[in-house]
């Protein structure tokens, strides 16, 4: 101010309708990118999980693979056990049927059971006993069949009865 | 930053109100640009009214509501105010009593001031525009002769309808300073058109007869000390009289348009002017408070259309070189304004 008696009022554009007009369109831009802001964050996070699940998903397919090669594991293992329960039940019925075998007056004292044969030991009375109830039996169910005796204490003979199934044998069986 | 932003955007107005009696002339103008002002368009409306009246209201508004950058000036017509030759404060107090004033240093070595009354009276009248300047006509004066005041001492004189404003320059520094007004002058005398018809016997083919206008004690003392100049009656006085005449002037003032014609009222108006420049004058030469000077040449802004009588008068009567230049003040309040804008 260099001559004037008074200073001018300060001039602005800015005016109630203007201020009100850039509120108004500062609001809006706001939130438009406050939306803008939120969809971009939940397409950031819809990737994040997409990322996430298909990571997921091949661990799971790692997964399923390892539990299917774990199911045929189990269920080889579940046929052999089934396989080693019928041949044991076998062996039992076997077991109990050869000391079905053995007479009333012949006793055991051991028997061992090999892969193709049975190795038994016990006491009889006499040779006549064994031959007739014991060695029949035996040599109608195996190939071979050897016997060996030796007396004991009481008059007794102790006998030591060795039997042999031949496999060739069982085959041609089959 | 944003509002500078927005003002490089829009256009600027600027409204300039310039009272004239019982009229009042508004200018506008439409400029662009920021830094450096370019005028686009102006264009100026006198209503018969001295008030904000509502057709004056709507003009300017039609112009104003183009834009928020508008700046509303007008031009002081207090009575109440005048110029001293100083900016020292602790001197205005020994030329005028400045407590109820409002003033302004200018140029560093003198002040202009107005009534403070007077400025909220403006402000509350135009209070539905609003008032962004109020311009003293004597800084419209110094404005308008700037190339002037800076010369030699001169008395400098504007003219307007109801006032005249005097001021008297010496290389750029303020002598003296008055402003008056004419219609005052006109009601206390009584002097009318019908008494100037009684009084005088006036033949306005013939001019004005000097030996008829009455002049009261002071006047005539001041003619007769302006008596002495008939002592200069050799040829070389009368050329270093004429040395000091300012050429340059009067070849523009020739190159003016004719003066207009005299009429009647105007011829009384005029010699009011005339009547306040003498006494003046007077107060001048007799106050001690100022320092005195010769006065030779006087540039008239003439923003009414004076008569060449005024000139005749002042160079017949007081030995004078007079030279007139129009002066649409209006527009020079314009130019101020838009200086305080660069500002």
């Amino acid at each position: 101010m260099i001559h004037s008696y008074i200073r001018p009022r300060k001039k602005s554009a800015i005016t109630q309708e203007t201020l009100l007009m850039f509120t108004f369109f500062g609001i809006t831009l706001l939130m438009l990118l406050l939306t803008y802001v939120f969809l971009a964050y939940k397409d950031y996070s819809f990737v994040r999980d997409a990322q996430a699940i298909s990571k997921e998903r091949a661990l799971l397919e790692k997964n399923l693979v390892k539990m299917k090669n774990e199911i045929v594991y189990i269920e080889k293992q579940k046929q052999f056990s089934q396989t080693i329960y019928t041949q044991n039940s076998v062996l039992k019925d076997s077991i109990a049927n050869l000391f079905d075998l053995v007479p009333q007056r012949i006793t055991l004292s051991q028997a061992k059971l090999l892969e193709n044969g049975l190795v038994l030991y016990g006491i009889t009375p006499n040779k006549d006993v064994y031959n007739f109830m014991l060695q029949a039996p035996l040599r109608s169910i195996f190939h071979r069949t050897y016997s060996s005796f030796y007396p004991a204490q009481n008059g007794w003979l102790r006998f030591v009865s060795t039997n042999y199934s031949d496999e060739e044998e069982l085959d041609n069986e089959d | 930053m944003l509002d500078k932003f927005l003002e490089t955007l829009y256009n600027k107005v600027f409204v300039n109100i310039v009272v004239e009696g019982s009229k009042t002339n508004v200018y506008m103008e439409l400029c662009t640009g920021n830094s450096k002002l370019e005028m686009i368009h102006n264009t100026h409306e006198v209503f018969e009214t001295n008030t904000l009246s509502t057709q004056m209201l709507e003009y300017i508004e039609s112009y104003t509501r183009e834009t928020p950058y508008f700046y509303i000036s007008i031009l002081d017509n207090s009575l109440a105010q005048g110029v001293i030759p100083t900016c020292d404060k602790g001197r205005l107090s020994y030329y005028h009593d400045v407590s109820a004033s409002e003033y302004k240093c200018s140029a560093n070595n003198w002040t202009y001031f107005t009534s403070k009354t007077d400025l909220y009276s403006i402000e509350k009248k135009y209070h539905k525009i609003g008032v962004d300047f109020i311009f003293s006509p004597f800084t419209v004066l110094s404005h308008f002769f700037k190339d002037k005041i800076t010369s030699d001492l001169a008395m400098y004189i504007l003219i307007e309808t109801s006032t005249i404003s005097i001021a008297i320059f010496s290389n750029g520094e303020l002598l003296y300073g008055d402003h008056l007004n004419t219609h005052h002058i006109i009601e206390e005398d009584g002097l009318t058109s019908g008494d100037l018809d009684e009084d005088i016997d006036l033949n306005l083919d013939e001019g004005i007869d000097l030996e008829d206008i009455d002049v009261d004690g002071d006047e005539m003392e001041l003619i007769d000390d302006f008596g002495d100049i008939e002592d200069l009656d050799t040829l070389e006085d009368i050329d270093e009289f004429a040395g000091h005449k300012d050429i340059e002037e009067e070849l523009y003032e020739a190159a003016e348009e004719p003066k207009s014609i005299s009429t009647e009222s105007s011829f009384n108006e005029d010699y009011q002017r005339f009547t306040l420049i003498q006494s003046c004058i007077a107060a001048y030469y007799k106050d001690e408070k100022y320092e005195s000077s010769f006065i030779e040449n006087v540039y008239v802004a003439d923003g009414v259309g004076v008569s060449s009588e005024l000139k005749r008068y002042l160079e017949e009567e007081m030995f004078l070189n007079v030279y007139v230049r129009q002066a649409n003040i209006s527009m020079e309040v314009c130019e101020l304004a838009k200086m305080e804008f660069d500002v």
